[in-house]
C-alpha cells in the first residue's frame, strides 16, 4: 500500500473546499508617494497608522507585500480599491510563489 | 507655485487656496484624465444587457502605457487578468473619471481659488491628483529614470515643465494626506 503524504492531501481537499487563502499583492513603484500608500492601506483595509507604515515599508525596500487575505472574491476586491487609488496591485493564490 | 496646500480646519474641512496659474493647471489636468478614460469606449456592443450591467467588450489591457497604468491587470495570469478586466473594467473607469470630474468641479466653483474638501471628497482628490501623477510619471519615464537625472532635466528640455508640475502634484498630494492624518 502506499502511503500518502497528509500534507498533499490536506491540500487538495483544501483546493475542493475553496478553503485555500487567496493574497493581495501591491507592487513597488516608483510613483507612488510613500505617505500616501500608507494612508491608502490604513483607508481601505483600516489598518494602524503602525500597520500600514509597516506594510508600506515591506513593499519599498522587499518590492512587493501581501496586504490582505481572504477569499478569492474578496481579494478582487481589494485589488479593484487599490486600482480605484493608484497603487499597483494584484491577486493570487494563496500558496503560489510570491 | 504659491499656493501653501492644504491645511486642516476643524475635524471634516481641509482647505487649500490656489493661485490662477495653479487652479487652470489641475482643471486642465483633470479634464485630460477625463477625456482619456473617455477613449477606450465600449464600442460595438453586441449585448445591451452586458453593457448594462458593466460588462465591457475590453478583456485585453489598453495599449496606451498611460491608460494601462491607470487600468492595470489585476492577476499576474493573462487569462485571469482579461476575464477580470471584461467585468470590472468599465467600473474602476467610472470611478476614477468620478474622481477627476469632483476634483474639477471643486475647482471650477472656486472663483476665489479657495477649496474646502470633506474627508470623502479629499479622498476622490487624492486618487485623481495620483492618476495625475501616474500620467505624467509614464511621460517622464520614471520607471527608468532616476530623480537625479530628472532634476539635471536642462531648462529648454520640454520635460522639465512635465517634471516641476510632477513635483509640485507631489507636494500637493502629500500636505492633503498630512492633513488627513493629523489627529489633532
Amino acid at each position: 500500500m502506499v502511503k500518502t503524504d497528509t500534507h498533499i492531501e490536506e491540500q487538495i481537499r483544501a483546493i475542493f473546499s475553496g478553503d485555500t487563502p487567496w493574497v493581495t499583492i501591491v507592487w513597488d513603484d516608483p510613483v507612488n508617494l510613500m505617505t500616501y500608500v500608507t494612508y491608502v492601506l490604513m483607508e481601505l483595509f483600516g489598518y494602524s497608522k503602525e500597520k500600514a507604515h509597516e506594510l508600506m515599508m515591506k513593499v519599498h525596500t522587499e518590492g512587493k507585500a501581501v496586504v490582505s487575505t481572504g477569499s478569492r472574491e474578496e481579494m478582487e476586491h481589494d485589488v479593484a480599491r487599490l486600482h480605484e487609488y493608484g497603487l499597483w496591485a494584484t491577486l493570487q493564490r494563496g500558496d503560489q510563489a510570491l | 507655485m504659491t499656493s501653501e496646500g492644504f491645511k486642516r480646519h476643524g475635524s471634516n474641512s481641509y482647505v487649500a487656496e490656489f493661485a490662477e496659474n495653479e487652479r487652470e493647471i489641475l482643471i486642465n489636468l483633470a479634464e485630460q484624465i477625463i477625456e482619456l478614460l473617455a477613449e477606450r469606449v465600449d464600442h460595438g456592443h453586441e449585448d445591451p444587457l452586458a453593457a448594462m450591467v458593466g460588462i465591457t467588450t475590453h478583456d485585453a489591457p489598453p495599449e496606451d502605457e498611460v491608460l494601462h497604468r491607470l487600468l492595470p491587470n489585476a492577476y499576474q495570469d493573462q487569462a485571469d487578468s482579461a476575464e477580470f478586466r471584461r467585468y470590472t473594467e468599465s467600473t474602476l473607469r467610472n470611478k476614477k473619471q468620478a474622481h477627476a470630474m469632483a476634483m474639477r468641479m471643486y475647482l471650477k466653483s472656486a472663483q476665489d481659488g479657495t477649496v474646502d474638501l470633506d474627508h470623502d471628497s479629499a479622498n476622490a482628490w487624492l486618487g485623481a491628483i495620483n492618476d495625475m501623477r501616474l500620467a505624467l510619471g509614464v511621460r517622464l519615464n520614471v520607471q527608468e529614470r532616476t530623480n537625479d537625472e530628472l532634476e539635471l532635466l536642462a531648462p529648454d528640455d520640454p520635460l522639465r515643465g512635465v517634471y516641476i508640475v510632477y513635483g509640485w502634484l507631489g507636494w500637493l498630494q502629500e500636505g492633503l494626506v498630512a492633513a488627513l492624518m493629523d489627529e489633532g
